[in-house]
């Protein structure tokens, strides 16, 4: 088994070998400590810096802490006020690679066409569970409209879109 | 005979009035492009337009008066919350009577956009095929439709209707990778030159902004490399147009670096957390054309803006790192 290790930590073991010793290495045991005791050696050797004793355990319990919203519907809703938003939300820190599902914060009406036609990303269930300042979002956009190339073509107008308020009632 | 001399009296005209439709059919794609340009650089007009978001409209209207050192624009918002933009030669004014306010910014002093600039057109075309379209009346006036098609799935497409005689873009159309118009602005009514009223130029809150909250953005320009920040956004043609400090609010200082492959812009955006403040929600947000990525490093906020499909902008932010400098 330790041979087939070190192979795999070198990236040349193939199936079976490779699916027999994943396997191994899921159920713990000897082959787990096996590759940890390897990976030990050779960050020791390459001079690489060493994580302190116990740090996956700490890091599954952080982990296992971290807040994870799974019904968009409860999520907070910012004030109706700025919101020309299908706003998206991807995932925060170390759960973005938790890339399961999508989860879609719909601020504009039922059967929006923009809602239904904008593309959706596959996202994150897990976000941080605070919604931002939406209002900020306006700040961006008439700070980047200074630079934005269609204003050459078209002058002011485009700034419609910064300081617009599509909250108004259709 | 007699009629013939009369057809041959008549053949000069006939191939004078003929001469001004000829060129402007002669006129290729680019020469469109070229000529879009030119009329926005120098006409005077006034109008209203349409702006159109999925289902969402708004009319706005908007004057524009260019005469010797004058270079001014005003906007003047007809439908929802009230408020006006004034722009005067690089100032920008955005007045907000709700919250009293008065938005200063500055415009881009670089000449324009590199691809826009005629000489330059070779840029725009590595990354978007231009074709000349079919023409169309729009608000009274006959125009000639240009398409920029984008060469990969990285930008959005572009149709654009200008005013066959001026050249004065009547309705500019943002197309995502399905065909699918992402939002629009069509002029409804328009008139090119003749007399403007100065008048109408200033903003109606003028007078009474005096006594508002002036917020200035304190445009300054910066070296963000030197500060140990680096973005490298590995999509063709995206060039750094230029990078600066800013006051996104009185209290929020950011850096601001802009990248544009000539036609769409994306602005990075960096700034530091405040102590304590709450997490950030990371992610993207889109409005028509515009997607907005917002993720944290560190005990920074990066939040990249731009007119370009959301997977553009998003690898955009993750390339933004940070090393000690």
């Amino acid at each position: 088994m330790k041979a087939k290790i070190s192979a795999l930590m070198d990236g040349e073991l193939e199936e079976p070998e490779l699916g027999q010793s994943l396997r191994a290495l899921r159920d713990g045991g000897e082959a787990l400590e096996t590759w940890r005791r390897y990976h030990l050696i050779s960050d020791a050797m390459r001079d690489t810096q060493v994580l302190s004793s116990g740090f996956s355990a700490r890091f599954a319990e952080r982990l296992a802490l971290e807040p994870t919203v799974l019904a968009p519907a409860s999520a907070p809703q910012p004030e109706r006020k700025n919101h020309a938003w299908v706003a998206y939300s991807a995932a925060a820190g170390l759960a973005a690679v938790a890339l399961v599902g999508s989860l879609t914060f719909q601020f504009f009406g039922p059967g929006d066409q923009q809602a239904a036609t904008a593309p959706r990303p596959q996202l994150a269930t897990t976000v941080s569970a605070t919604v931002p300042m939406p209002g900020a979002v306006n700040d961006y956009l008439f700070a980047h409209q200074n630079y934005s190339s269609r204003g050459t073509l078209q002058g002011v107008a485009p700034y419609v879109r910064t300081v617009s308020d599509p909250a108004r009632p259709r | 005979m007699k009629a013939l001399a009369f057809l041959l009296c008549l053949l000069p005209g006939v191939a004078l009035s003929q001469a001004q439709p000829q060129a402007q059919q002669s006129l290729d794609a680019a020469g469109w492009l070229k000529k879009i340009y030119q009329a926005s650089q120098k006409l005077s007009y006034s109008g209203t337009f349409v702006y159109r978001q999925g289902e969402r409209s708004e009319s706005s209207r908007i004057t524009r008066v260019v005469d010797g050192n004058l270079d001014m624009e005003k906007l003047e918002a007809l439908d929802g919350v009230r408020r006006e933009i004034v722009r005067r030669g690089d100032e920008v004014r955005c007045y907000l009577p709700d919250s009293k306010t008065v938005k200063v910014d500055l415009r881009s002093k670089h000449p324009s956009f590199p691809a826009l600039v005629p000489a330059k057109n070779a840029l725009l075309s590595d990354q978007y095929t231009v074709s000349k379209e079919e023409t169309a009346r729009i608000a009274g006036y006959d125009c000639q439709a240009i398409a920029l098609k984008p060469k990969d799935d990285l930008r959005y497409g572009y149709k654009l209707w200008a005013d066959m005689a001026t050249g004065m873009l009547l309705k500019a159309r943002i197309l995502n990778e399905n065909g699918e118009a992402v939002e629009e602005f069509t002029f409804t009514q328009l008139s090119i030159g003749g007399h403007i009223d100065r008048e109408a130029l200033k903003s109606s809150f003028a007078a009474q902004s005096r006594q508002w909250r002036v917020e200035n953005a304190g445009v300054a320009p910066a070296d963000t490399g030197r500060s140990g920040w680096s973005v490298s956004p590995a999509i063709p043609g995206f060039q750094k147009v230029i990078e600066l400090k800013r006051l996104l609010r009185p209290s929020r200082r950011v850096s601001q670096i802009v990248y544009s492959d000539g036609l769409a812009a994306v602005s990075v955006f960096i700034e530091q957390l405040e102590p304590r403040q709450e997490p950030v929600r990371e992610g993207l947000s889109t409005m028509g054309a515009v997607n907005i990525y917002t993720r944290q490093l560190g005990d920074h906020l990066v939040t990249v803006v731009g007119e370009a499909p959301a997977k553009t902008v998003r690898q955009i932010a993750d390339t933004v790192q940070y090393h000690r400098p």
